[in-house]
């Protein structure tokens, strides 16, 4: 079984259609990669699961959870989906330890002891366990979105959502990061990626998902998708983007 | 509830007491037209030798001078020059020592305000026009202060929005302003609807100006 | 300008002082405590108004809105004879503590509101996104994220605002309150001479000048955020 299935997925914002019919199924263990130009409503899609945005038809379910259903505790479900944002988004007030132990504090309830010591192990995983100490002021933007992974990390989600996780980073930092989501993948955690890094997704997942006009318009292996894509949206956009990043 | 109409809004005496409490809304209203202009440019003055000065005595009597009138309730100050006054000698005319007191209190927020705006233009503007030949003064007058008014306009906005409601506290020298006016209708009819129908009034002349002052403001954060 | 023994015998007059200090002394007390109790209900009323508004729902906002408004737009001391001459006439009779305690509260509630709100609004909406996406609530989001930066954003005007009503308590000698002027005045009056008034100028710089100060050295330390 999926561990993210989304069946029918429409979004409307008033009369603006964004999401017109999305399914896709992500398994355990793998990296599903979305990419598609701007406004295509990859990002919104990717909201949708876990309920930043409320879809306007169609079902998600996530973990065995049907994360659309009226009854759905939502803060439960969205314990067990991680997320890590474009603009990290870190609590500029707390530093990076607390920053990551916040959640396993109030809402997983753990004593302070126990949740910083999973915090700071989380840190160490995203090779930051000397700045545990540190303010998000004071970190570059590749260790924010590091810490940004290990808040993710910590509650031990089985998936975990980036939105355009480099898009907001200098060149020169966004390899830090991809080395981190490397590692994650290698270390077995399913992930779900919304994406302008090519090469990245080339190399790195699974599966690629192409998305155009609010529509799945073809998904495949890598290999499939980049090197012989079938649909012409496809190949236009891949034209324009190269299908490998110098 | 009949009472609660009777006693708060009672439309007979509103109308009874209307133009007497407009005539309180006139002295309002000129009153605050004297003391905003000389307070700001008193507030102006202190903020400009506060930034511009080099003396450490200077600018510390200054801080110590805006603090002092920032902590001294206005009321007081008022009390204290108008009944203080005579023992001095010094017989100032009531509207004299309302406006001296407002003026005084007032001043120290005004030179706040401007010290905030003045910091707030960069130093390359300053270092751009004397380097054209302009005086100090001129640049000052030219371009420098003209920005930082246009940085505080809200605040200054505030302020004098603020001075408006003091005007209130020049009732307790029996100054017939719009408050003083609603009181004394009030001890005539025995009835608080002069009092409501005053702050009906007053209501009526800020509420849309504070609006006005939440759109400045607005306006500045998205700049 | 009468000579200095003059002055001094009029505005420094040590019998006067010396008779009457006990009475400026009580007024301090009052002074400082109606300031307290409206700080504290003030502020709380304030953070109560904009937590609430900060649901969303229009029908909560609205009067919380116009309260804020009308509440700025009236002078404290119109506000203080309403309530002081209105409430008995609702079979409600107050003491001047509390017609002063309760004004100046309003008002100052008032401002705190807009002032915590512009601060809640000036938080990213990504701050609450990224709590809410680790399964924490609604409020607790709020508690731990969103408000704690909203308030460090609302202390400097918060301060300001503060120390202008706190001064303000200095009205509730129109009301008959028995703080520091209103017991200088009665002094006054009653020994035909001002330096219980100046003994009043005094003891209110006593009360107010350490609090300029110290907002001076909060908003240093708060004012960064």
């Amino acid at each position: 079984m999926p561990i993210l299935d989304i069946a029918g997925l429409h979004k409307s914002y008033g009369s603006t259609e964004v999401l017109r019919g999305v399914d896709l199924q992500v398994n355990t263990g793998e990296l599903v990669c979305v990419i598609g130009p701007s406004g295509s409503g990859k990002s919104t899609m990717l909201r949708c699961c876990n309920l930043l945005e409320t879809p306007t038809r169609g079902r998600i379910t996530a973990n065995g959870h049907e994360v659309t259903s009226s009854a759905v505790n939502i803060n439960h479900v969205r314990q067990d989906i991680g997320m890590v944002f474009q603009q990290f988004n870190l609590y500029p007030h707390l530093s990076a330890l607390d920053n990551v132990s916040l959640a396993l504090r109030k809402v997983q309830r753990k004593p302070r002891d126990e949740a910083d010591q999973l915090a700071q192990a989380a840190l160490e995983q995203v090779g930051l366990g000397a700045k545990a100490g540190n303010r998000p002021a004071e970190l570059s933007g590749g260790q924010q979105q590091r810490v940004g992974i290990a808040r993710a990390v910590a509650l031990k989600p089985h998936i975990i959502l980036f939105d355009e996780p480099t898009s907001a980073l200098d060149p020169e930092l966004v390899e830090d990061v991809l080395n981190v989501m490397r590692d994650l993948r290698q270390r077995g955690m399913t992930m779900l990626v919304v994406t302008h890094e090519m090469a990245f997704a080339h190399a790195a997942a699974d599966r690629v998902v192409f998305m155009d006009g609010g529509v799945v318009v073809e998904q495949g292996t890598a290999a499939e998708v980049f090197e012989t894509p079938r649909e012409p949206r496809t190949r236009s956009f891949l034209a324009r983007y190269g299908s490998a990043r110098s | 509830m009949q009472s609660f109409v009777q006693n708060f809004f009672n439309l007979e005496i509103y109308a009874a007491v209307l133009p007497y409490l407009l005539q309180g809304l006139w002295t309002t209203v000129w009153l605050s037209a004297i003391v905003i202009p000389l307070g700001a440019a008193a507030g102006l003055a202190l903020a400009l030798g506060l930034t511009q000065s080099a003396g450490r005595l200077v600018r510390g009597a200054i801080v110590v001078w805006v603090d002092f009138f920032r902590a001294f309730p206005p009321l007081v100050l008022l009390i204290l020059i108008y009944f203080g006054g005579p023992f001095l000698g010094v017989e100032l005319n009531k509207v004299s020592a309302v406006v001296l007191a407002f003026v005084l209190n007032n001043s120290s927020y005004f030179a706040e305000v401007f010290r905030a705006g003045l910091e707030g233009v960069d130093k390359g503007q300053m270092e751009a026009s004397r380097s054209t030949g302009l005086t100090r003064a001129q640049a000052l007058r030219h371009v420098v202060v003209p920005q930082a008014v246009r940085n505080v306009l809200p605040d200054l906005v505030g302020n004098g929005i603020e001075i408006v409601k003091l005007t209130s506290i020049a009732s307790v020298v029996a100054i017939p302003e719009l408050l003083r006016s609603a009181r004394d209708a009030q001890s005539l009819v025995f009835n608080p609807s002069p009092v409501m129908l005053a702050a009906l009034i007053y209501l009526a002349l800020l509420w849309p100006l504070t609006r006005w002052l939440g759109r400045l403001e607005h306006r500045r954060a998205r700049a | 300008m009468s000579g200095d023994s003059g002055f001094l015998f009029t505005f420094f007059n040590l019998a006067v002082a010396k008779q009457y200090w006990p009475a400026i002394g009580m007024g301090m007390l009052v002074t400082v405590g109606v300031g307290l109790a409206v700080v504290a209900t003030g502020t709380a009323l304030g953070l109560a108004l904009a937590v609430l508004r900060s649901f969303g729902l229009r029908l909560l906002a609205l009067p919380i809105v116009v309260f804020a408004d009308v509440m700025r737009s009236l002078p404290p001391l119109v506000v203080m004879i309403v309530l002081y001459f209105g409430l008995p006439a609702l079979g409600l009779p107050m003491s001047a503590f509390a017609v002063t305690w309760v004004a100046l509260s309003l008002v100052l509630a008032a401002y705190a509101e807009e002032s915590i709100w512009a601060g809640i609004l000036a938080v990213p909406p990504g701050q609450l996104e990224a709590a809410r996406s680790t399964g924490m609530g609604w409020w607790q989001g709020m508690r731990c994220v969103v408000l704690p930066q909203a308030l460090r954003r609302a202390v400097p005007p918060l301060t300001n605002r503060i120390i202008a009503t706190t001064k303000n308590t200095a009205l509730g000698s129109v009301v008959a309150l028995n703080e520091i002027l209103n017991n200088a005045q009665g002094a006054t009056s009653h020994a035909g001479n001002p330096t219980p008034l100046v003994m009043a100028s005094v003891a209110y710089l006593i009360v107010f000048m350490p609090l300029v100060f110290a907002s001076r050295g909060v908003e240093r330390r708060w004012g960064r955020a």
